[in-house]
Parts: structure tokens; C-alpha cells; sequence
């Protein structure tokens, strides 16, 4: 048998694997880093109050994770990130100080409005995508300290990719529509009957957490069903069942101590010991695990004070 | 004769009853590796309660902590090609497991590192606050494997 051919077969073989190997490699660095938290560049040392307390706010709403394409978590809050809905693909818009792409040039007036009111600065509407009915609850305060920490940041010169929506719903006039039939914009107003702590996770719960967004069930126009909030859903984002957080002793969180929350909503154990995966880990990777102990507590004291509803 | 036929009888009932053929079969891995899994969730679940200060057991910590340990090295051999949620299976395992095997692997061994260090840091004698740091870590081991190859409950 000649030694010639088999060598030099498997020199090439070698090569071979040695490339695909390189190639493997490289798939898994990037299969790892698509896993890892978003880094968000440090608020300086001398920042103001106002950029300080916008940086923990963005993190309380959970801005980042939209607002930042998976595949590009080097360019947080530059957008881009696909949400895929039963009405078509959405891609979310960049919220850096970019003053073509992003909102550089917005004031804190445009700001309001679209968090409260669900509008563009040109008047035009928003896709309840976007959880204005949520935000539309923040103080006007916290809408000034976000933009202040928005504008904070780096710009990033990303333009907005168009959502693909199937018929009829990239028509946005409907949206008016849409509005007028399922948006009141409210305004949070503190329950003197309650304490303090109580109105801070009410405050959290209801409008900058926008927990009930993908914890509540929805109607045929994606609108949430008030009466049913945070009684989960069986069609959530994705179309994947979301649990109810209402205080159910069944289906709910009933049997859940107010530490099993605050714990949970840390580190993503369960009470059992089960560790929180697919959505619901990354709230807790960008927004919950990044509260204070004290908001933490105060969600648990609003979610255990609610009347439990019926709900998966 | 007659004897050898007993003797065949014998033989050919004992290789029917012999379960082979289901040895290893895709449910049977599936309910095994929920049993597997199961430990290390009852594991967790015990430190999780000595962390948050439920109970006073902190001297068990090592123990449970070998226990996650010793079950995150069998993980990789749990999952055998066709063993995913495709087929009308009880099981929450996705695809991607097998599509990505390197990153899955990475996830397992992951899990047996931070685990390696809690049972460094329960023997070493740390208090409540430092096995609740490290458990975050193996937590976070466990949601690195959970999010992109576990499918959501039904």
C-alpha cells in the first residue's frame, strides 16, 4: 500500500477538521455571547440626579430589551429587536441621542407624549406593540429622568427597519381607531388608604414594569382585557402560555411568601428550586434582578394584595 | 425430547419477557432524565430555602450542593438524539439541544463548575450571604441551559 496518497489524504483531512473546528469555535462564541446580558455603558460619576435616576428607571421598565437587536447587544437601545405577533413582525426603533435615527431631537414634551398618549412627535399613532397603555401611567417627572439617561448615552446612527405586518394592519390610520376604541390615557394617583409600599409596587406593577402586558390576556385586537390583568394568558408573545400572577392558590402565585417573589424576582428560582427560563428570565436578567430590595418587596406586597382571579 | 422442547419454551418465554426492547427507548431516557433533573431542582430547592433564612440547615448546604454537582455531570449523556418535544413526547426539550450541542455542552459544564464552587464555599465554612452569592451563580448556570433549549410549560 503506497504511504504517499493516505498522507497526503490525511493532511487535507486534518486541514480539514482543523477549519471546521475554527468555525465550530466561532459559532459557539457567538452562540455564548447571544446569551449573555446586555452591558449598558457605566452612568458617569458626575452625572446628574436626573440621569442617575433615568438609568434605574429604564432599567425598572425593561426599555433595554426591546429596544436592542439580540444579535447586536454591543449597540444597546439602538433597536431593531424582531417581536414577532399574530399581526405580522415588528422591529423596534432606536432610543439613542442619534438626532436622525434615534430621538436626539425630541423634547421632553415628545417624550410624554409618546409614553402617555401613544403618538409620534408627527402626530402619527403607535402600535400597542409598544406598551404605551402602560407607560401611560408614569409621573412626568420619571418621563424627564429617562430621557435625561437616554440622551446620556452614546448615539448610535442605526435607522429604523419598517414592521412587516400582514393586511390590513399596516394601515395606520387604524390605529386612531384602535385608540378610540380601546385607549384611556390614565394617570397614577397615589391610594392614601394604602401604604407606601404598596403604591410603589402598585406604581411598578401596573405602569413601569408593564407586567400585566404579557401577563394578561388579550382580545382579537390586542387589546388587554382589564378585568382579567395579570390572570396570565395561554396566548402570549410568541404564543406561549404566561403565568398568572394574580394570588390564585391554584393556578396563581396564592402559595408564593412575599420572599418567594422578592427571591424570585432576584435570581429566577422558583420556590421549588426550578430556575426561570424563556421570557420571563430575561425580565429578570435586564430589569428585576437590577431593583432595589426595596422595590422589589414593594411588587410583592401589591401582587399578594390583589383579588386572585381564575386564569392558566 | 420432550425435555429439550420444555427447555426451548423456557427459553423462547424468558426472551419475550425479557423487556430489551425497551431499554433505553426515547420515553423511557425522557421520564429518566426528569428524575435526574428532578434531583437537581429538589437540591436547589433545599438551599434556596436556607437562603432565604426558611430554614436553619445552613450545615446541609455541602451535601446538596455535591448532590448538583455530581448529577451536572450526567447531564450531557441524558440527552440522546431523538429525545427532543417533537414527537408527542413529555418532554420540554428542544430541538436546538441538538442543533447547538457545542453551546449545550458549554451550558452542562457550566453547571458543574459553579456548582463545584458551592460546595467549596458550603465547606469551606461560608455563611448564609455567601452560598445565596453563589447560588445565584449556579442558578444562572441552570437559566443559561433553560432559556434557549427548554420550551415554556404548557
Amino acid at each position: 500500500m503506497p504511504q504517499a496518497i493516505p498522507r497526503r489524504e490525511e493532511l487535507v483531512a486534518r486541514l480539514l477538521v482543523a477549519t471546521l473546528l475554527a468555525i465550530a469555535l466561532q459559532a459557539v462564541t457567538r452562540a455564548a455571547a447571544a446569551e449573555e446580558p446586555i452591558v449598558l455603558p457605566a452612568v458617569a460619576a458626575d452625572a446628574s440626579e436626573a440621569v442617575v435616576r433615568g438609568a434605574y428607571l429604564v432599567r425598572a421598565g425593561g426599555c433595554v430589551a426591546c429596544h436592542t437587536d439580540p444579535k447586536r447587544k454591543d449597540m444597546p437601545f439602538a433597536g431593531g429587536r424582531a417581536l414577532k405577533t399574530a399581526f405580522g413582525t415588528f422591529y423596534t426603533p432606536n432610543l439613542t441621542p442619534d438626532p436622525v435615527h434615534g430621538i436626539g431631537d425630541w423634547s421632553d414634551a415628545d417624550l410624554l407624549h409618546a409614553l402617555h398618549d401613544g403618538r409620534s412627535p408627527g402626530g402619527g399613532y403607535y402600535y400597542p406593540a409598544f406598551p404605551y397603555p402602560s407607560y401611560s401611567g408614569l409621573s412626568e417627572r420619571d418621563v424627564a429622568d429617562i430621557r435625561a439617561y437616554l440622551l446620556s448615552l452614546p448615539p448610535v446612527p442605526r435607522a429604523d427597519r419598517a414592521h412587516e405586518l400582514s393586511f390590513p394592519f399596516g394601515f395606520r390610520p387604524l390605529l386612531a381607531l384602535w385608540q378610540w376604541l380601546h385607549f384611556e390615557p390614565v394617570r397614577f394617583e397615589t391610594d392614601a388608604g394604602r401604604s407606601p409600599d404598596w403604591n410603589r409596587g402598585a406604581y411598578l406593577v401596573r405602569y413601569l414594569g408593564h407586567c400585566g402586558e404579557c401577563h394578561s390576556p388579550r382580545n382579537v385586537l390586542g387589546a388587554i382585557d382589564q378585568d382579567k390583568a395579570l390572570s396570565g394568558t395561554f396566548d402570549g408573545p410568541g404564543g406561549k402560555k404566561v403565568p398568572n400572577i394574580t394570588p390564585q392558590k391554584d393556578h396563581g402565585i396564592g402559595r408564593w411568601s412575599a420572599l418567594d417573589i422578592t427571591y424570585f424576582l432576584k435570581t429566577g428560582f422558583l420556590p421549588d428550586g426550578d430556575v426561570a427560563g424563556g421570557a420571563m428570565a430575561e425580565v429578570i436578567s435586564e430589569s428585576t434582578g437590577h431593583l432595589t430590595d426595596g422595590d422589589r418587596a414593594a411588587i410583592a406586597t401589591y401582587l399578594l394584595s390583589l383579588a386572585p382571579r381564575e386564569g392558566p | 425430547m420432550r425435555c429439550k422442547t420444555m427447555l426451548g419454551a423456557v427459553i423462547l418465554l424468558l426472551g419475550f419477557s425479557m423487556p430489551a426492547a425497551a431499554v433505553d427507548e426515547p420515553e423511557n431516557v425522557i421520564a429518566y432524565r426528569q428524575s435526574v433533573m428532578k434531583a437537581i431542582n429538589g437540591h436547589a430547592g433545599a438551599i434556596v430555602a436556607v437562603v432565604k433564612g426558611q430554614v436553619s440547615f445552613v450545615d446541609h448546604v455541602a451535601a446538596h450542593a455535591r448532590g448538583i454537582n455530581a448529577m451536572s455531570k450526567l447531564i450531557p449523556g441524558l440527552f440522546p438524539k431523538g429525545t427532543d418535544n417533537l414527537e408527542d413526547s413529555d418532554t420540554r426539550a428542544l430541538p436546538d439541544i441538538w442543533q447547538d450541542w457545542p453551546r449545550f455542552e458549554i451550558a452542562a459544564k457550566d453547571l458543574e463548575v459553579e456548582s463545584a464552587k458551592l460546595v467549596e464555599v458550603a465547606e469551606g465554612g461560608g455563611d448564609v450571604a455567601a452560598i445565596g452569592a453563589q447560588l445565584q451563580m449556579v442558578g444562572e448556570a441552570c437559566g443559561s441551559c433553560h432559556k434557549p433549549f427548554r420550551a415554556e410549560k404548557n
